[in-house]
C-alpha cells in the first residue's frame, strides 16, 4: 500500500494546515502573545507566529514541518506529515487502515464528532500506524494526531497501537510511538479507560519477549491516559522542545489545589529536569536522533 | 450520618417517627400513626433505594460513612502485616498494603485508603494517591511475583492526585509502570472496587484476573462532574453524564468489563458495614480459591486475552 502520509499533505492543503494549527493552538494554549490582526496568513504568503509574533514565510513554515524559522516554536504536526518527517521515503506501509470507532455507549453526538473529525483531518481516527524504515532499519511506527478529537484515546487508538506493538513483537522490530493526546476519549467511557490496560498488556508482552527497543516520542500536548500508559512505559523517552507533557492539565491542577504553578510547568524541559524524559530533540533532528538510538538498541 | 439529597424523604419520615415517639411516651394514643409512618418509611426506602440512578450510586460510593480500607482488611484478612514506602521518595498513606492471610491463602493485600474521620481523610488525601503511592504498589506487585503470593487489591479512589508535586515526581510514569507490572505478574490478581473507581488511578490497581464490584461502586474514565463540564460545558449536568457513561457495576458487568457484582445492604454499604465487608471477604476467598494452582504463564496469558479483546472498533484490514 502506498504511503498515505506522503499523499495526504499536498501543497494546496499546506496553507490550510498552518492556519488550522495556529487557530487550534489558540484554543488550548496558555496565555500567548495575541497578534493584532488575529491569526493566519497576512497576505496569503506570510503567516504570523503566535509565539514570537514575527511574520513567517508560509512555505518556510511548511518546509520546516511547522517549526517557526524565527523562534523555533514547535507547532503540532499532522500524523501524515510526521510520517513523512521520520520514515525513509516510500517506506511507510499503513496497517489497519479503515478501522473506525463504534459508539459502544450510544453516546449522543459522538458519531457527529467523529464524522467532523474525519472530514477535517482526512484520518479515520487519532492514530496512523504502519511499518516503515528509518535509516534503512525496519520499524513499527504509530503516530498520533491531535487534530482528531484532541488526539484522544478510544478503541481505535488502543487497538491500532496494540496491533502495532503485537506486530513489532512477532517480527522483532523496534517500536516507535509518537504521542499527541489530550487523554481519554470520554465518549467511549469505560472502553476508553480500558485501552490503557489493552496497550499495557501488549507492551508488557513486547518487553517480556525481548522483541526490541521501544522509543517513545512525546509531542505537544501529551496528557492523561496516553501519558499514563504506553507513552511513558518506554526504553527511551524523547520529547520535542516546549511540548507540554503531564498527567493532569495545568488548569485542573490550579483549580483543585489553588496553587500557582511555576513558569514552564509541564514543559519537556521541566520533565527532563525532573528526570522523566531522556532527551529533548528538535523536530528537524528527530529522524537522525532516532537513527542514532536505534543504532544502539536495534539489531 | 450524612444524608444525601435523594434520601431526604426517608430522613423526614424517620424524624417524624422519632418526634411522635417522643411525644407519645408510654401512651397508646399515637401508636396507630407511628405504625402508619413506619410502613410509609419502609415503602419509601424500597422505592428510593431500589430505583437508584447512576449518579445516586456515585453519591453512595462517595458516602463518608461507607466502610473503608481498614474495615475491609479486618473482615478479609488475619494478621495484616503492613509494609511502607516506595524506597524512592516516601510513604503515601493513600495506598496501603502488606502481607495478609485470607483463609488458607497467603497474599499481598493492598488498597486505597480514604480514611474514616476528618484527620485521617486529610492524611490520606481523600484516597488520592501521589506517585509514591503507585510506586509502593509497584514494589508490592514485584514482591508478590517473586514470592508467588496472589495479589488482592481494594479500589476506592476519586482518582490519582492532580497536583504540582505529583506531576514533578511523574504521576503518569508511576501509573504506566503499575499497569506494566500487573500485566506481567505471574500470580493471581483479584480486585474489588469497593467505592470509587476513578480513572487511571483506579486502573493502576485493578488490571486483574478477577474483578469484583460492590453494587453501588463505580468505575469510570472521568468523574461525572468533569465529564459534564467538558462535554456539556456544565458541571451541573453530572447526573446526565453519569447516565451516559455507563459507569455503574451492573452496566460494567453487562459490558463484560467486570466479572461479579456484590449486592449491598438496602441503601448502601454504610447502612450495614459488616454485611458489606463480609460479602467482599467471601468474594475474595472464592476468587482466590478459584485461581489457586493455575499455571503462572497461563494466568498471564489469560490476563492478556482478557484486556486485549476490550474495544469498540469496526473493521480494519490486517497489515
Amino acid at each position: 500500500m502506498a504511503a498515505r502520509g506522503a499523499r495526504g499533505a499536498g501543497r494546496s492543503e499546506g496553507r490550510y494546515e498552518i492556519r488550522h494549527w495556529l487557530s487550534k493552538r489558540r484554543e488550548y494554549a496558555r496565555p500567548a502573545p495575541e497578534t493584532e490582526s488575529g491569526l493566519g496568513p497576512i497576505d496569503g504568503v506570510f503567516t504570523k507566529c503566535e509565539a514570537c509574533n514575527e511574520p513567517v514565510y508560509a512555505k518556510d513554515f511548511e518546509a520546516r514541518y511547522n517549526v517557526c524559522p524565527n523562534c523555533e516554536h514547535h507547532y503540532p504536526l499532522a500524523a501524515p506529515e510526521r510520517v513523512r518527517l521520520l520514515a525513509d521515503s516510500g517506506s511507510f506501509e499503513e496497517w489497519d487502515g479503515g478501522m473506525v470507532a463504534g459508539n459502544p455507549l450510544g453516546f449522543e453526538g459522538y458519531e457527529e464528532r467523529l464524522e467532523k473529525a474525519r472530514r477535517r483531518s482526512g484520518l479515520e481516527d487519532a492514530v496512523l500506524s504502519g511499518g516503515a524504515a528509518i535509516g534503512g532499519r525496519p520499524v513499527a511506527l504509530a503516530v498520533m494526531d491531535f487534530r482528531f478529537v484532541g488526539g484522544s484515546m478510544g478503541s481505535v487508538v488502543g487497538e491500532r497501537v496494540a496491533r502495532t506493538i503485537e506486530r513489532a513483537t512477532e517480527r522483532r522490530l523496534p517500536l516507535i510511538i509518537v504521542s499527541a493526546s489530550g487523554g481519554a476519549r470520554m465518549f467511549e467511557g469505560i472502553y476508553s479507560l480500558m485501552q490503557m490496560a489493552k496497550t499495557s498488556v501488549a507492551l508488557a508482552r513486547y518487553r517480556r519477549a525481548g522483541a526490541g527497543a521501544y522509543v517513545s516520542v512525546l509531542t505537544d500536548p501529551t496528557f492523561g491516559g496516553v501519558t499514563a500508559s504506553f507513552a511513558t512505559a518506554a526504553d527511551v523517552i524523547i520529547a520535542e522542545p516546549g511540548a507540554r507533557i503531564g498527567f493532569a492539565g495545568a488548569r485542573v491542577i490550579e483549580q483543585t489545589t489553588r496553587e500557582k504553578l511555576p513558569e514552564g510547568f509541564q514543559t519537556a524541559e521541566f520533565q527532563r529536569e525532573h528526570g522523566n524524559v531522556d532527551r529533548i530533540v528538535h523536530r528537524l533532528s528527530l529522524r537522525s536522533d532516532l537513527e542514532r538510538v536505534l543504532g544502539y538498541l536495534a539489531w | 450520618m450524612v444524608v444525601l439529597e435523594f434520601e431526604r424523604p426517608i430522613k423526614e419520615l424517620e424524624d417524624r417517627i422519632g418526634e411522635l415517639r417522643r411525644l407519645a411516651g408510654p401512651s397508646e394514643e399515637l401508636q396507630g400513626e407511628i405504625a402508619r409512618l413506619e410502613e410509609a418509611l419502609e415503602a419509601a426506602k424500597r422505592r428510593i433505594y431500589t430505583n437508584l440512578t447512576p449518579y445516586q450510586r456515585v453519591q453512595i460510593a462517595r458516602h463518608p460513612d461507607r466502610p473503608h480500607f481498614e474495615a475491609y482488611v479486618d473482615a478479609i484478612a488475619e494478621d495484616f502485616y503492613e509494609l511502607s514506602g516506595d524506597r524512592l521518595f516516601g510513604d503515601d498513606p493513600a495506598v496501603r498494603g502488606g502481607f495478609a492471610r485470607v483463609g488458607e491463602h497467603r497474599v499481598v493485600l493492598l488498597g486505597h485508603d480514604k480514611g474514616s474521620d476528618v484527620k485521617s481523610r486529610v492524611k490520606t488525601n481523600f484516597g488520592m494517591a501521589h506517585p509514591e503511592g503507585y510506586r509502593k504498589a509497584h514494589r508490592l506487585y514485584e514482591l508478590a511475583g517473586r514470592f508467588g503470593l496472589p495479589i488482592v487489591t481494594l479500589i476506592d479512589t476519586p482518582g490519582a492526585f492532580a497536583g504540582r508535586g505529583a506531576e514533578e515526581r511523574g504521576q503518569a510514569w508511576a501509573i504506566s509502570e503499575d499497569l506494566m507490572a500487573l500485566a506481567g505478574v505471574p500470580v493471581p490478581v483479584v480486585s474489588v472496587v469497593v467505592g470509587e473507581g476513578g480513572s487511571g488511578g483506579a486502573l493502576a490497581m485493578c488490571l486483574a484476573d478477577h474483578v469484583v464490584m460492590l453494587e453501588n461502586s463505580y468505575l469510570s474514565v472521568i468523574a461525572p462532574e468533569a465529564c459534564a463540564s467538558i462535554i456539556f460545558r456544565d458541571s451541573g449536568r453530572a447526573a446526565e453524564a453519569a447516565e451516559a457513561m455507563k459507569l455503574t457495576a451492573r452496566d460494567l458487568e453487562a459490558h463484560g468489563i467486570v466479572d461479579e457484582v456484590l449486592p449491598e445492604p438496602l441503601g448502601g454499604a454504610h447502612q450495614n458495614p459488616d454485611a458489606a465487608t463480609e460479602a467482599v471477604a467471601g468474594a475474595v476467598r472464592r476468587a482466590l480459591s478459584g485461581l489457586a494452582g493455575k499455571d503462572p504463564a497461563a494466568l498471564v496469558e489469560s490476563r492478556y486475552e482478557r484486556y486485549r479483546r476490550i474495544g469498540a472498533h469496526v473493521a480494519g484490514q490486517p497489515g
